[in-house]
């Protein structure tokens, strides 16, 4: 087992009545380790946040795999998780909003603020960002955490430290519903019903999608789709000779234009499949992230006026959130099938359950 | 051989009404083109002047284009402009003599795209020399009175004509939503990357760079305008320093992207010299399918728009003519009367390409 040295310096590893802030630390590929995490000193505009909750996300579990996310390596060991939510420990001296005991979410990204995007409200695409569990800024699968206030979002009586942590993935079909103007008048396909295919469909029926189609390979993520509010399922395959005939099902159970179709997987198959089904005019937003170079039908898609939508992340997200689980238009608690609590052993059996997928849709650790 | 014989319509006496008929691969002949009755909302145009489009090339060489197959002997043609003969009962619009530019595709007016305003995806579209419709590469034709835009006096026949073309590239930079703050790139300096250019610059696009394969197009866009000029390969090893050149040239962040063309090579190149947030607009229709690195570019939110046509586009183009913020007479590189060896000899030009960039009939 790997120990780390720590710099104890500019660093506290140890709160004043002597706790050792712990953290998950990912130490090498399928290597994970409970040690350690010196926290940094507080500043004016920062909270404390002792972490009560935190999920698991698709990209943890990629550098859980492989030490890498995207075009990112991680060469030195990193603190990983970015869904959280907690209770507030300590105030920065200019923090006004928050009060010690308040339950907060914690929205991950600290952007710079001082770039075009950021001072255009674009700041998820802010090149300087600051994440949470990615590109060597350390994660909050903590104990505890430094967090700025303006990033934390306090929960309302009747929602959960659970559903706050779950705030993130939601994030994620509300910012895709919002780039995709979700409303009324939009039909929905959305293609792949893992927990982000069932965050949009949440998200889609909260902006008031009056019908959503989902389609995937796996039977049990269909089922789970339907209890959730999917009007519709279609089993499809991974082979691209099907598609054609697929489409055609997948109009027939949506018996009206596809006018949003929502590609949360990312592949040829889901993405050709998708601008193949929507309607002239309408929109496919592609979300999933799995193939970075893509074999596709996009002239005959563009010949129609059909548009991709990017999604990276989300923007100004966590205000609509909590009101949407507040007032109960959303019910985000059953997406959470598995939890742990925050023990070396725990740790290992919460990540390998998560790689497996299949039955698993959101684990859940509870601090 | 398609309907013959004399216009039905001949109570005035005139000459009988020829077109030219696409009759078979490469063979185009001029032969009687009989004219509908007029409709109450119709009016009858003497056609002036007719541009060739890339389609109506390719309808020559191939019969088809998309999926739009040519079964029948059809008329060519559908870039025109003309002088109003008569007009149906109902139209109030228009008088005999006005000179008009004429939009080509009659739309249903019924189904959910045209009550929406995005006609020009109706299913039921009646456009110009799309199968089985026919042209109006002709002596004369009927149209409805609500597609014949008046010209302004110091608009020619041939600026109407060029009308059509140019709103393309209006359509792209409306849908695209240039404006003061947006810094554009252009890929191909063709006819289609030269209306685009000359529409950004009139919504007031800052900045420019166009990139194409051929130096001459390139220096034709350069006289048009463009800030900055990129010759650029059509080998896909070559798309990161193209990147990096053409970020050069720009000198800042590419906010939309137009890709004019519609290769693999042109739209990787258009995904990856783009901004974070922006926009590529696919107007060209190389290939059908694609091989494209899609996910990186949406997972910077650059999202790509699709260009079909045009909708509600004249009236702003004309007014671009009338105030001289587009000039599109430089892009009339050829022209030819309407005599049997004069269009076969006016498509070959065309087709060749090269310096040809728009060919123009006068009728």
């Amino acid at each position: 087992m790997i120990m780390m040295k720590m710099k104890m310096n500019t660093e506290m590893s140890q709160s004043e009545d002597g706790e050792i802030n712990m953290a998950a630390w990912i130490l090498g590929v399928k290597n994970l380790s409970i040690q350690p995490y010196p926290l940094p000193s507080l500043g004016p505009h920062d909270v404390k946040i002792r972490i009560k909750a935190v999920g698991i996300c698709g990209s943890d579990v990629h550098y859980y795999k492989t030490m890498r996310c995207a075009n990112f390596i991680a060469n030195k060991p990193m603190v990983l998780g970015h869904e959280c939510a907690g209770i507030i420990q300590e105030l920065g001296t200019q923090v006004q909003s928050l009060s010690v005991g308040d339950r907060v979410a914690l929205e991950p990204g600290i952007s710079c603020q001082s770039c075009s995007f950021c001072k255009g409200g674009r700041y998820n695409l802010c090149r300087g960002m600051k994440f949470f569990g990615s590109a060597s800024t350390h994660g909050s699968l903590a104990n505890m955490v430094v967090h700025p206030a303006n990033l934390c979002f306090k929960l309302p009586d009747n929602v959960s430290l659970e559903e706050g942590a779950m705030i993130e993935p939601l994030s994620v079909g509300v910012h895709a519903c919002r780039r995709a103007n979700i409303g009324p008048d939009t039909n929905v396909l959305i293609i792949g019903a893992g927990p982000i295919g069932l965050v949009v469909s949440l998200a889609a029926r909260a902006f008031g999608s009056p019908r959503i189609v989902m389609v995937d390979v796996d039977n049990t993520r269909l089922s789970i789709a339907k209890d959730l509010g999917a009007d519709e399922t279609i089993l499809v395959s991974t082979s691209i000779q099907d598609m054609e005939n697929e489409v055609v099902q997948i109009q027939n159970a949506m018996g009206c234009k596809i006018d949003v179709s929502f590609d949360c997987v990312g592949y040829n198959k889901t993405m050709s499949t998708a601008l193949n089904a929507t309607t002239s005019g309408g929109k496919v937003c592609l979300i999933g992230l799995a193939q970075t170079e893509m074999t596709l039908p996009l002239t005959p898609a563009a010949a129609r006026e059909v548009d991709v939508i990017g999604i990276f992340r989300y923007k100004n997200t966590w205000p609509l959130c909590i009101e949407l689980l507040r007032t109960g238009k959303i019910d985000i608690k059953a997406l959470i099938s598995h939890r742990f609590g925050f023990s070396q052993k725990e740790l290992e059996e919460a990540f390998e359950t998560s790689a497996q997928g299949g039955t698993a849709i959101k684990i859940m650790f509870n601090l | 051989m398609g309907k013959g014989g004399m216009s039905i319509d001949g109570d005035h006496g005139e000459e009988q009404n020829m077109a030219a008929w696409l009759v078979a691969i490469n063979t185009l002949k001029i032969q009687p083109f009989n004219l509908p009755p007029l409709g109450p909302h119709d009016v009858r145009v003497r056609m002036k002047a007719v541009g060739i489009c890339g389609s109506d090339v390719h309808y020559l060489k191939t019969l088809r284009c998309a999926h739009f197959v040519v079964e029948e002997p059809m008329v060519i043609g559908h870039e025109c402009a003309g002088i109003i003969e008569e007009v149906g009962s109902e139209v109030k619009t228009l008088v005999p003599g006005d000179r008009v530019a004429i939009e080509p595709g009659i739309s249903c007016w019924r189904c959910d795209h045209c009550k929406q305003g995005r006609y020009n995806l109706c299913p039921d579209m009646k456009f110009f020399a799309t199968p089985p419709v026919h042209g109006s590469l002709a002596n004369r034709i009927v149209h409805p009175a609500d597609l014949c835009f008046k010209l302004p006096d110091n608009v020619s026949l041939e600026e109407g004509a060029m009308c059509e073309p140019l709103s393309v590239g209006v359509h792209a930079c409306r849908r695209a939503e240039i404006g003061p703050e947006t810094n554009v790139l252009i890929m191909g300096a063709g006819p289609i990357g030269l209306v685009t250019m000359l529409a950004a610059r009139a919504f007031g696009a800052p900045r420019i760079v166009i990139v194409d394969v051929d130096d001459h197009r390139l220096s034709v866009a350069k006289s048009l305008g463009a800030d900055d000029i990129v010759k650029v390969s059509t080998n896909t090893q070559d798309v990161p320093g193209e990147v990096e050149q053409i970020h050069k040239a720009m000198g800042a962040d590419v906010d939309v992207t137009f890709d004019c063309a519609g290769f693999n090579k042109t739209m990787t190149t258009a995904l990856s010299a783009t901004k974070p947030g922006g926009k590529v607009c696919l107007v060209g229709m190389g290939h059908s399918e694609m091989t494209v690195p899609l996910t990186p570019a949406a997972a910077r939110e650059v999202d790509v728009i699709g260009i079909f046509r045009y909708k509600n586009t004249w009236p702003l183009c004309l007014e671009f003519l009338r105030s001289g913020k587009i000039d599109v007479k430089p892009l009339i590189t050829h022209r030819y009367g309407f005599s049997q060896k004069e269009v076969e000899e006016a498509f070959e030009t065309s087709a060749a390409g090269g310096n040809a960039i728009k060919v123009m009939f006068n009728l």
